[in-house]
């Protein structure tokens, strides 16, 4: 129990620089929702859709991977199986919908990742060594401490749903997102307002130049992965300029 | 150190209350300040205009002089404050800007650009102080109450103001974490620091305040010194609208008779772990007094949530049973029974108006019933209001009332009284009494022994997962109860 408690448990798993992962996202988000077929992507895009499965299994995100590795399988094996013996309405529904997933999905998991293995210091650090002006930097590392708190409310305002015995069985979906939102929104602005005062008063938003304790720093595991975002890159810009650049 | 001349401040959205009206303060350097006074009667928006965030974050009216470390509070910005003035809040939920502690604690020299070293020393030794050094580098997500406002209290610290500001800090503690808020305090006070506390509950600042100041409708009604404070006979003070000064005090206070001879309720296999973990919740086997009103304390982290959440049927991977009326009930019956009136009762009104919140939990819509129930919580006036608009005490009152119209014989309060003053207190009470009379079982998951005195028939202590039969409070148990809280 107390090794446990000395160790910490904010993070542990594989440490990458945050400007590695930042640069992951956007590489693994833009190459796989915007797209791009044949030659080198027949190989960069599974390669993509791979690593957030990678790091979260390397971070030692258990249940994420293994949720992601079975919504990605059912979403890919769908596409093979499922589009080839449908036809008509149904064929263009589950096109859209497997598609859709197919591409959304690993960039969502890849933000998660980024947000859960990141801490807000590592973050503004991070951004300061990019030099991103703090007008732009404090909003985003907000959204370190929001995910998490809405999701403690959205279970709180679950468990109330179902002690009323309001349930997506009624048959009034849109009732259903009516109740889950409005408590979860004036929650989301009371803590909004508590977080800013707590902040405020402890020197957010100084002129003087924020000292960052964390040190953040690039290190051999974050070679590979910005050599691999690099490589699809520059595979994703070679495809575009031969494509035209006109394949939206 | 700090000094307030002729103060008014009436905020902007009128709707709030709880401004000031021509105060006239002076703390002197090293004073420990307690405010005190009614919910709205302007001790919060005091310990504001104390910390800077009246008039550089809560827009109204303000007048007068405010005068903080010999400086115009008007003409500083916020985060020139943030050397001087340290505040710790109310929720310790809300305060973290950071999601680790570490982190939190550097967060604010981080943001006045002390060098590395400093800020590396000055959280070694605010974590000493505070004795969180064994919470650096967790996740904040996963401590509790206690813990985070203990790691609050470090992050403040950290920055060493010249003066605290508490605004009431204790609502959400329990005994044990206030013990520790209770040492910190002195602690600062030792280091000859000013402190100002906006605070409810009382006894645990006895000898440790120096002067009390009493609000109401936002002027100041008395000034005392502690020991004036203390001599102020309890009918008195409790006129005043003030909590109890010592626990010891409330030996005496009757509460109401048990119901006795309703029948009983049968817990079996109250048995719950975590995925990877200990237990915390064992208890193989409990009865309880049907019809009866029953306290459950106990400090934080020894299962008293998980109590709740298993015996209102919300934990899935909970498969223990309660036999009620000869029936065995499980999980999903359970949520038919039970009814769980929460701590952010936010969470769990859905609807546009009230009369609607009300009819949603019917088995069968009925108006004039749901009138009726409403008529006899005082809610029959604002039927038609949004429930978002109410104040804390009638939205905790409709939450109630959908309880009763969806017809669920066992109630269970969590923490109800959490940072409520006397009067506000004394109506959750009589609430919770009405539930009892009408037959209602109902538990109330407190830290709260004035509250317990005034409605609960029953207590169950819970220690490490584990429960204590259902102790009644005659004149032994009251006692056996309190020595729980002393």
């Amino acid at each position: 129990m107390t090794a446990e408690l000395l160790r910490g448990d904010a993070y542990q798993g594989l440490r990458l620089d945050p400007r590695t992962k930042m640069a992951m996202v956007f590489v693994v988000g833009i190459i796989l929702t915007a797209g791009g077929y044949g030659g080198l992507m027949t190989y960069v895009r599974p390669a993509l859709a791979f690593m957030p499965l990678l790091l979260l299994l390397l971070s030692k995100r258990w249940s994420a991977a293994a949720f992601y590795a079975a919504a990605f399988s059912a979403a890919y094996l769908g596409e093979i199986f499922l589009l080839s013996s449908t036809f008509g309405i149904l064929n263009f529904i589950l096109l859209a919908s497997v598609g859709l997933f197919a591409r959304f999905m690993p960039g969502l998991m890849m933000g998660y990742f980024l947000v859960s293995t990141t801490t807000v210091s590592d973050f503004m650090s991070a951004m300061r060594k990019m030099h991103v002006t703090e007008k732009l930097a404090i909003p985003l590392s907000v959204m370190f401490r929001f995910f998490p708190t809405v999701r403690e409310e959205y279970g709180a305002i679950g468990d109330a749903m179902r002690m009323r015995g309001v349930s997506l069985c009624g048959g009034k979906p849109l009732k259903m997102l009516e109740y889950r939102f409005v408590p979860m929104m004036m929650c989301s602005l009371k803590i909004g307002e508590e977080l800013s005062t707590a902040a405020l008063t402890r020197g957010l938003g100084s002129p003087a130049k924020r000292t960052n304790i964390c040190r953040i720093g690039f290190h051999a595991q974050d070679i590979p992965f910005l050599m691999l975002s690099a490589f699809c890159l520059a595979a994703y810009v070679r495809w575009l300029i031969a494509n035209g650049g006109g394949a939206w | 150190m700090i000094e307030l001349n002729d103060v008014s401040f009436a905020y902007q959205n009128a709707a709030k209350e709880g401004g000031l009206l021509g105060v006239s303060l002076r703390v002197r350097r090293g004073e420990c300040v307690l405010m005190c006074g009614e919910s709205g009667c302007g001790k919060t928006t005091l310990a504001r205009v104390v910390n800077g965030l009246i008039p550089h974050f809560y827009d109204g009216d303000l007048r007068g002089e405010i005068l903080v470390g010999g400086k115009s509070v008007s003409g500083l910005q916020l985060h020139d404050m943030a050397g001087l003035t340290g505040t710790v809040f109310q929720n310790p939920r809300s305060q973290f800007f950071n999601v680790d502690t570490t982190g939190e604690i550097a967060f604010g020299p981080e943001n006045l650009g002390l060098p590395e070293k400093e800020i590396l020393a000055r959280i070694d030794i605010a974590a000493r102080e505070m004795n969180v050094e064994h919470l650096l580098g967790r996740s904040i997500f996963k401590l509790s109450g206690g813990q985070k406002q203990k790691i609050a209290c470090a992050s403040v610290a950290a920055l060493h103001p010249e003066i605290y500001v508490l605004d009431e800090p204790s609502s959400n503690l329990d005994m044990a974490s206030v013990a520790d808020l209770r040492r910190h305090i002195a602690l600062w006070k030792s280091q000859g620091k000013t402190i100002v506390i906006a605070e409810h509950r009382l006894h645990y600042l006895r000898g440790l305040c120096d002067r009390a100041v009493y609000l109401r409708g936002g002027k100041i009604k008395g000034e005392y010194t502690w020991r004036e404070f203390e001599s102020i006979p309890a009918e008195e003070r409790s006129a005043m609208g003030l909590r109890a000064l010592s626990l010891d005090e409330l030996r005496e206070t009757r509460s109401p008779a048990s119901n006795q001879g309703r029948g009983t309720l049968e817990l079996s296999n109250f048995i719950y772990a975590y995925k990877r973990g200990h237990k915390t919740m064992d208890i193989p086997a409990l009865t309880l007094p049907k019809g009866g009103v029953i306290a459950v304390i106990g400090l934080n982290g020894a299962g008293k949530s998980t109590f709740a959440r298993c015996l209102c049927g919300l934990n899935k991977r909970f498969h223990g049973t309660l036999a009620l009326n000869g029936r065995t009930l499980g999980n999903a019956a359970r949520r038919k029974k039970c009814f769980m009136v929460m701590q952010d009762v936010n969470h769990q009104l859905f609807t546009e108006s009230v009369l609607d919140e009300i009819l949603l939990g019917m088995q069968r819509e009925n108006d004039a019933a749901a009138e009726n129930i409403l008529d006899s919580l005082h809610l029959l006036d604002i039927k038609e209001s949004h429930p978002m608009s109410l104040s804390g005490g009638e939205k905790q009152r409709v939450a109630i009332a959908t309880a009763i119209a969806s017809e669920r014989e066992i109630i269970v309060f969590d923490e109800p009284t959490s940072g409520l003053d006397l009067t506000h207190m004394r109506l959750v009470a009589e609430n919770i009494r009405r539930l009892g009379g009408m037959g209602k079982t109902v538990f109330v998951i407190t830290h709260d022994p004035e509250l317990i005195l005034s409605c609960c028939t029953h207590a169950v202590t819970l220690k490490d997962g584990a429960a204590s039969s259902a102790l009644p409070l005659d004149e032994n148990g009251r006692r056996e109860m309190l020595s729980f809280f002393i």
